[in-house]
C-alpha cells in the first residue's frame, strides 16, 4: 500500500469533483475501463469526490461526456506539480543549488583547530609548528597532509612523544602526548626547620642529622633535621690514615646534605566561637522570581516575568547583556535579567545548651580553618567563657591538640650556617 | 431442478469452490471497518449511509455511517467506514 502511494506521488494525482445525475455510473464506467479511482467520498447529494492519477484524466473526459456528468479538478498533488512550481520560481531553484554548493565548498576547509593533551607545551607553540607544516585556519582539506603535520610536530617539539592529527568535518584535532620528564631533585644543602611551635612526637630522618628528639619543645624556625652532618667518631682513625702525608690531622670537615625526613609534633590550637541566645536577622526564603527586560534607549520592556515583584522584602541580582560594540558603534539595546530573591526577618530563640553547642561548633570550625592538610586531631576540649554579668551571648573557646608534620625545607649556604645556626637552635625566634 | 442447482451440484461433486463455478461475490469483512467485495457488477448507488453494489443475480446493500469507497477495480471494491448491515437482495 505504501509502494502504491509512493507511485501515486511520483506520477502525480488529482482530486476531482464529479457533478451530475448519476455519478455512480461514471465511477462504474471508469472502473470498467481500468481507470483506478480511490478515496471516493460523497460530500453532497449531487457531487462526488475521488482521486485519480494524472495520466487517467484525459480518458475520464470521454467517460464524463458519455455519462452526462461533469468534473473539475479541485486539488493537485505529487511530484510533477511540485516540479512545475519549482520551474516557475527559477531563483528559488538557483538559490537551493547555490546553497548546496556553498555548503559543500565551505565544508572543505579547515575552520577550527583544537589541541588536546598538552599541559606543559603551550598551545601557541604547537599551533605555530603545525602552521609551518601547512595546517592553519582556512587551509583547504585536500591540501592538508595529516601524516606530514604529525611528523613535523614530532620532529620540532622535543617535549612531545607522540602527535596525532585528525580531520573531522571542518575541525582538526591535534592530539599530543607529552614526554614525562623526571623532576630534578634539589640537592643543595638544606635543613628541615619547624614552621610551628609544638612538642615533637616522632622524628624520622631520611638524610641529615637529627637536631631534635622526641619530647622536645620546638619553636618556629628551629632546626629539626640539620643538613650538616658532623664528622662521626668512627672516621677519626680513618682520616689520619688516609692523609698520612700531613702530620697535623686536618680539622674535620662536616658533610653538607639536603636534609629530608618527617617530623611529627603535637601542636595546640585555640579557636573562639559565640552564639546569641536570641538571634534576629534576615534570611532568604528560597522564593525567587526572574524578570527579563529589554532596554531600548532608557525604556524598559518586560519580555518575561511579572510586572510587580510579589515580595515585600527582596534582594536583587542583575545581569546585563549588551551586543558587542563594533568600531565605535554601540547599539542602544541591552538585555537586563534581574533575579529577585525574597528575604524575611526572623527571630530565633535558643536555650543555653543549644547556644553552647552552636558556639562550640563555631569555635571548632574556626580551629579547623587553621589546621593544615594532613593534621590529625588527637584531643579537643570546649570551654565556656563565663562573664560576670549575665549576657545574651554564649562564648566558647576550643582547645584542639593535633598531630601533624611541622617540618619544612630551608636551604642554607654551608660556610656561614655552620658557624651561627647549628650550635644554638633555641636562640632562633 | 434449475440450471443453477445443477451447477451447484456439479461444483460440489468436483470439489470446485462455489464462487468460481457460480460467479458468486466473495465478501471479506474486517470487523465493521472494511468490506472487500470481489466479483461485483458495479456500483448501483453510493451515499455516505448506503452503498449498493451489483452482483450476479441481485444486489448487495451495505449500510452504515461515513462510508467511503477506498478503491475500485474492475472486479474489486473496498468500502470503508462504520458498517452496520450487509444485506442480499
Amino acid at each position: 500500500m505504501f509502494l502504491f502511494r509512493l507511485m501515486n506521488f511520483l506520477v502525480g494525482y488529482v482530486t476531482i469533483t464529479i457533478r451530475g445525475e448519476a455519478p455512480e455510473k461514471f465511477i462504474n464506467m471508469a472502473a470498467a475501463r481500468g481507470i483506478f479511482l480511490w478515496d471516493i467520498a460523497r460530500p453532497g447529494e449531487q457531487t462526488m469526490r475521488a482521486n485519480v492519477r494524472l495520466s487517467a484524466v484525459r480518458p475520464l473526459r470521454h467517460i464524463a461526456r458519455r455519462t452526462r456528468c461533469g468534473f473539475h479538478i479541485t486539488r493537485r498533488a505529487g511530484l510533477p506539480f511540485l516540479w512545475m512550481r519549482l520551474a516557475r520560481r527559477k531563483a528559488l531553484a538557483f538559490g537551493a543549488v547555490l546553497f548546496v554548493l556553498g555548503l559543500y565548498f565551505l565544508s572543505s576547509f579547515v575552520w577550527t583547530i583544537e589541541v588536546t593533551g598538552n599541559s606543559r607545551v603551550p598551545r601557541k607553540e604547537i599551533l605555530s609548528v603545525a602552521s609551518a607544516a601547512g595546517l592553519n585556519r582556512g587551509v583547504p582539506k585536500w591540501r592538508l597532509d595529516c601524516p606530514a603535520v604529525e611528523r613535523a610536530l614530532k620532529a620540532n617539539l622535543p617535549a612531545i612523544s607522540w602527535a596525532g592529527v585528525y580531520v573531522k568535518g571542518t575541525k582538526v584535532t591535534i592530539e599530543v602526548v607529552e614526554k614525562t620528564i623526571p623532576e630534578k631533585k634539589n640537592q643543595s644543602p638544606a635543613h628541615i626547620v619547624a614552621i610551628k611551635a609544638g612538642v615533637i612526637k616522632e622524628v624520622l630522618v631520611f638524610s641529615g642529622h637529627a637536631a631534635a628528639k622526641e619530647g622536645d619543645t620546638v619553636v618556629p624556625g628551629q632546626i629539626l633535621i640539620s643538613g650538616i652532618i658532623p664528622p662521626s667518631e668512627e672516621q677519626k682513625p680513618e682520616q689520619p690514615g688516609s692523609e698520612t702525608h700531613s702530620e697535623q690531622p686536618a680539622p674535620r670537615q662536616p658533610t653538607y646534605v639536603h636534609a629530608a625526613g618527617i617530623v611529627r609534633a603535637r601542636v595546640w590550637y585555640e579557636g573562639y566561637g559565640e552564639a546569641l541566645l536570641a538571634e534576629t536577622g534576615k534570611r532568604f526564603t528560597g522564593h525567587r522570581v526572574t524578570r527579563v527586560c529589554m532596554k531600548i534607549k532608557g525604556r524598559e520592556i518586560i519580555l518575561a516575568g511579572p510586572q510587580k515583584i510579589p515580595f515585600l522584602h527582596y534582594q536583587t541580582e542583575t545581569s546585563v547583556k549588551k551586543p558587542p560594540p563594533w568600531r565605535n558603534l554601540h547599539l542602544p539595546v541591552e538585555l537586563v535579567i534581574s533575579k529577585y530573591y525574597e528575604v524575611e526577618n526572623y527571630r530565633l530563640v535558643r536555650n543555653r545548651a543549644e547556644a553552647r553547642r552552636l558556639a562550640g561548633e563555631r569555635a571548632l570550625h574556626a580551629v579547623q580553618k587553621q589546621l593544615p592538610q594532613g593534621a590529625r586531631i588527637v584531643h579537643k576540649q570546649l570551654d565556656e567563657l563565663i562573664v560576670k554579668e549575665p549576657e545574651s551571648l554564649v562564648r566558647v573557646k576550643a582547645f584542639v591538640e593535633s598531630l601533624e608534620e611541622i617540618g619544612t625545607e630551608q636551604p642554607f649556604t654551608p660556610g656561614e650556617e655552620s658557624q651561627n645556626q647549628v650550635p644554638a637552635p633555641p636562640s632562633q625566634p | 431442478m434449475t440450471w443453477r442447482e445443477w451447477k451447484k451440484r456439479l461444483s460440489e461433486f468436483l470439489e470446485i469452490p462455489n464462487d468460481v463455478m457460480l460467479n458468486l461475490p466473495r465478501v471479506v469483512l474486517m470487523g465493521n471497518l472494511q468490506a472487500f467485495i470481489e466479483n461485483h457488477r458495479g456500483i448501483l448507488e453510493y451515499t455516505p449511509q448506503i452503498v449498493r453494489v451489483g452482483i450476479e443475480e441481485g444486489e448487495l446493500e451495505i449500510t452504515g455511517e461515513k462510508l467511503i469507497l477506498r478503491n475500485i477495480l474492475p472486479d474489486e471494491i473496498c468500502v470503508e467506514g462504520m458498517i452496520k448491515t450487509i444485506t442480499f437482495k
